[in-house]
């Protein structure tokens, strides 16, 4: 076993070597696969995170007319608490609506333009925070219910379902723009082993006279598309590490407070990934041509 | 016949023990069909064991191998063919019916036109193809019964030489003999101990560290020899193993061969070389059309 296996080994190297040309090209192709295969997967955990800090944050708010009574205001909030869909319901009065704002601009830097109008013309809010972000069921209509409480019904659910609608997008069109390099690198790999079986003619044909078992024939080729696929994923982790600084620093420029970039976690999956992606393109590819070049 | 065993000395020595049992094993597979035991007295008649040729007293010969007439022979079966057709998947038959016995030890020249079907043959004795009717039995298995593990196997007991060598450009002698064993499992510590032994066999341990292309083809072919014999087969099959050299090269091949076949190993030659076959009066079995014309002990009748 341990002989087969040197054997094998021994051959797929060498096998390497004597078509370098195309195992360069296969190995550099399988490089690029592996890279877009891991950008996507770090931009949509990116991508992801970001979602669900926003939607953490999804709220709906409801700005009242001013000067009603304080009873109808808190019988609408228990209306809303009863529902389901809803997890909690605040209620902001003018001035601390007002208060709110002054601190959003002064820890924005700009001036406190509030100061030059006379009354307060913030209305009264009553803040809705849902259970589930995309579910905001009969909440509008609750709310605009009574006459003469709810002045405006201010949703942030449209910018929120644009996000999700652009992530998915990005989900699909980046899985099959993977998937159709995934399928170029497959052909590279099974070309690349064709080439290998090719130049053995002869050796193969030699070691099925003398009486090669079909384990000593086959296996030194999937090596060689397992050893490509190993190449190019080692190669492509070493490009993320070196690359993983300066991508965090872009996340978090783009995403500001959102807590997206490298953790440890997403590194160890993105070299699972990348690994798994490699050894199973490498492997399958050789497995192919072998299947394809090597019958009885 | 334990006597005649016995006496034969083998160059490649291995545990001839074992390789009695297994033969005794598997005689009773090829013993099942009735022509083979019919064709087999018939072979054992044809094929007289000593022939005093200028050859053959050239060798070093091992002992006298007539039979004592109050034992009666029973020879191993080498290689037994049983109605055997083969077509190519075009539709060319290459063989048809053909009847061949070859008892262990026999020394066998196959002759014939070229397009006969004599290459075609040695394929069904490697399983290299599969016949389209009838059964191939070698050292007592059915081949078109043997699947998956067992013909590597089966492959390892026959040793084979072509006309064009099929060495490896890359590889010194030594490597092109060893990588019969390094492709076979064969633990690297005991490669080398082997290769030398059957490069010693064939006069070739001068030659051991060069590549084919700074060899003659008398050494090239020695070398395939070499290969062949590096499993310490019970048969050899060369097809026109002198096809490409020239006839005192020849000679040396063919003494090579006799040798081997002396040592107690089954010989399948094909040959177009009249000279030799008539020379050496062996059994000449000759293939037309895909059919066996002749099986007799004797010479090239024909100018093929
Ligand atoms: N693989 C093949 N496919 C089709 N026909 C073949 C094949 N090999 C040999 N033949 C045909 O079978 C016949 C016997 O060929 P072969 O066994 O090579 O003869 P020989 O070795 O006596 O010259 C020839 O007519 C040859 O053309
Ligand atoms: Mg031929």
């Amino acid at each position: 076993m341990i002989h087969f296996l040197a054997f094998s080994f021994r051959r797929a190297v060498e096998g390497l070597w004597r078509n370098r040309v195309m195992s360069l090209a296969a190995t550099v192709t399988m490089i690029l696969t592996l890279v877009l295969l891991a950008s996507l997967v770090i931009l949509l955990s990116g991508m992801q995170a970001g979602l669900a800090y926003i939607e953490g944050k999804v709220e709906i708010r409801a700005e009242l007319h001013d000067g009603v009574p304080q009873a109808r205001v808190e019988i609408l909030r228990s209306q809303l608490e009863a529902l389901p869909e809803v997890a909690s319901v605040d209620f902001v009065s003018k001035e601390q609506a007002l208060a709110d704002f002054r601190a959003q601009l002064t820890a924005d830097g700009r001036e406190d333009v509030s100061q030059y109008v006379g009354s307060n013309p913030l209305p009264a809010q009553l803040v809705v925070k849902l259970t589930d972000p995309k579910e905001f069921g009969s909440v509008r209509t609750t709310l605009e219910a009574p006459a003469g409480v709810v002045e405006r019904v201010v949703e942030q659910q449209r910018n929120v379902d644009r996000l999700i609608s652009i992530t998915s997008l990005l989900r699909t069109v980046g899985l099959i723009i993977v998937a159709l390099v995934g399928i170029t690198v497959l052909l590279i790999v099974v070309n690349t082993i064709r080439m290998a079986v090719m130049s053995r003619a002869d050796e193969i044909e030699i070691m099925r006279l003398v009486g090669a078992t079909d384990a000593f024939v086959r296996w030194p080729f999937i090596f060689e598309g397992l050893l490509v696929g190993l190449i190019g994923a080692l190669v492509t982790l070493g490009l993320l590490s070196l690359a993983s600084a300066p991508i965090g620093q872009l996340a978090n420029a783009i995403a500001g407070q959102a807590p997206v970039g490298f953790s440890r976690q997403l590194g160890s999956q993105v070299a699972g990934v990348v690994l798994a992606a490699g050894l199973g393109l490498g492997g399958l590819g050789a497995w192919i041509s072998v299947r394809a070049y090597l019958r009885r | 016949m334990p006597e005649r065993r016995v006496s034969r000395p083998r160059a490649v020595g291995t545990d001839q023990e074992a390789r009695a049992d297994a033969d005794n094993a598997s005689r009773p597979a090829v013993g099942r069909t009735g022509t083979v035991r019919v064709r087999l007295a018939m072979t054992t008649l044809l094929a007289p064991r000593s022939a005093d040729t200028p050859v053959q007293s050239t060798l070093d010969r091992g002992p006298r191998r007539t039979r004592r007439p109050d034992a009666p022979p029973r020879p191993r079966i080498s290689v037994a063919l049983h109605h055997v057709s083969k077509v190519y998947p075009n539709g060319r038959r290459a063989l048809s019916e053909v009847d061949l016995v070859i008892p262990e030890g026999d020394f066998v020249f196959l002759v014939g036109p070229s397009g006969a079907g004599k290459s075609t043959l040695i394929k069904l004795l490697v399983r290299d193809e599969v016949p389209t009717h009838g059964e191939v039995f070698v050292a007592g298995h059915e081949l078109s019964r043997a699947t998956g593990r067992s013909i590597p196997r089966l492959r390892r007991q026959i040793g084979i030489v072509f006309q064009d060598f099929r060495l490896l450009p890359r590889k010194t002698v030594r490597e092109n003999v060893g990588f019969a064993l390094e492709v076979t499992g064969t633990p690297r510590g005991r490669i080398g101990p082997a290769v030398d032994r059957v490069l010693a066999l064939v006069g070739l341990t001068g030659q051991a560290d060069q590549r084919p292309s700074q060899l003659s083809g008398g050494e090239l072919q020695r070398t395939a020899i070499a290969r062949a014999m590096i499993h310490d087969p019970k048969l050899i099959i060369a097809d026109e193993p002198t096809g490409n050299l020239d006839p005192l090269i020849s000679w040396e091949i063919i003494q090579l061969l006799l040798r081997i076949n002396e040592m107690g190993t089954t010989v399948l030659m094909a040959t177009h070389n009249a000279e030799v076959v008539t020379a050496l009066r062996k059994r000449v079995v000759a293939l037309e059309d895909g059919r066996i014309v002749r099986d007799e002990v004797g010479g090239y009748h024909r100018d093929y």
